[in-house]
């Protein structure tokens, strides 16, 4: 009778240790793969840039610091990639399409940053930035040139890149929202473009009004 | 007591570092070679627990049920393609691995295998297998990488892997479903 009782006892201390390690595991039942748990903590944190040199595709060089008082709208790719990546930049264009003229280098920048910084030079951004017709103004296409500044930025964005040893990278995908102050206001699915562009117009509204 | 330093020498090569880096390294031999042989080594290690503890499992493991069932959290835990991620990332969750499919998992499955009705068993291993299935499905079709640390077409290997080991357990199923082994002993 006791061992039974015991044993019934041990069913629920087991149930309710696998709910909490699930629970844990999860960020309560919210994050299954390392990717949603990675945007839901960064959300949280909301990581200030790191400091970093960027080169533009015009061979211009200044830290990301200098967009201080514009929002950012950044995405991370690299000019060899043939499947993410143009349709990341292109959904980014969709987005800059989107966002009203009087916004656009007033307030908010749109900036791609290579992490592939050995091939893709200015002359190769500068190419690849006119297939998406960007301006390099408004919307530039910049690398880092220092490794440990480059890797200090993916870190604190959480960009995973794995290279395969052949020029390519296995890498996450998203769009960055930056504020004036240089945090981190959100990140956005980047296959959704339309949610993507409404969020940043209310953003972007939303100051106005302040 | 033999099985038990098998068990216990299992453990210890397979957290040696670049034992751990190599398996590691690959997906589909992350979850279906290094985790399966942790819970062995902690099946083999579990006699020693049984001898050194019998009234422990007597008295909390009477029907065999809540190990069973803390092997199924256990394994089901490691399924999820974060917690693979998280062991690459954290130390901590490393260990808890090294830790959980030995001793939450290994030693509660020798103690309770024997205690529960060969119906429960096959159904243990039905609903592992329609797990397997599912996640065979989701690691193949999924069209995002899962894992950070590991590339999709390493996603897609452990799919096939988890489908193929859903197949073996069905033939098993069916196996024991249709034959009737004591038609085959002499009398």
């Amino acid at each position: 009778m006791i061992q039974k009782r015991q044993t019934g006892f041990a069913f629920l201390l087991v149930l309710l240790f696998g709910f909490s390690l699930f629970y844990v595991g999860t960020d309560g039942f919210k994050a299954y793969t390392a990717e949603t748990a990675r945007v839901y903590n960064l959300l949280e944190e909301k990581p200030a840039l790191p400091e970093v040199i960027l080169e533009d595709s015009n061979g211009r060089e200044y830290p990301i610091s200098e967009f201080e008082g514009n929002y950012l709208f950044i995405t991370f790719m690299y000019t060899a990639c043939v499947d993410e990546c143009p349709l990341l930049e292109m959904n980014m264009g969709r987005v800059y399409d989107q966002i009203p003229s009087e916004y656009i280098g007033e307030d908010i920048l749109f900036l791609s940053i290579s992490f592939d910084p050995e091939q893709d030079d200015p002359p190769t951004l500068d190419h690849y930035k006119n297939h998406f017709q960007a301006d390099g103004e408004t919307w530039r296409m910049a690398r880092i040139n220092d490794q440990t500044e480059l890797n200090s930025l993916l870190k604190t964005y959480g960009v995973t890149v794995i290279p395969d040893g052949e020029g390519d990278f296995a890498h996450n995908s998203a769009f960055y929202l930056v504020d004036e102050q240089g945090r981190l206001k959100d990140i956005m699915d980047y296959t959704d473009v339309d949610s993507a562009a409404n969020r940043v117009n209310d953003v972007l509204a939303n100051e106005e009004e302040e | 007591m033999n099985q038990f330093i098998f068990g216990f020498l299992l453990l210890i090569f397979l957290a040696l570092p670049p034992v751990a880096y190599l398996l590691e390294s690959i997906m589909i031999v992350h979850m279906h070679m290094q985790m399966p042989l942790l819970v062995i080594a902690g099946f083999l290690m579990a006699i020693f627990f049984q001898n050194k503890f019998p009234q422990f499992f007597e008295n909390w493991n009477h029907n065999g049920i809540p190990g069973i069932l803390l092997f199924s959290i256990i394994m089901i835990y490691w399924m999820i393609p974060r917690a693979m991620d998280d062991a690459l990332t954290f130390q901590t969750v490393e260990l808890f691995k090294y830790i959980s499919l030995p001793f939450l998992a290994g030693v509660p499955l020798r103690d309770s295998w024997q205690k529960i009705s060969s119906k429960m068993k096959n159904a243990v291993i039905m609903i592992f297998t329609m797990i397997f299935f599912a996640m065979g499905w989701l690691y193949i079709k999924w069209p995002e990488q899962l894992c950070n640390n590991y590339l999709i077409i390493e996603q897609v290997t452990l799919g096939w892997g988890f489908l193929t080991m859903g197949v073996c357990m069905t033939i098993y199923l069916v196996y024991n479903g249709l034959v009737d082994p004591t038609a085959y002993e002499r009398e």
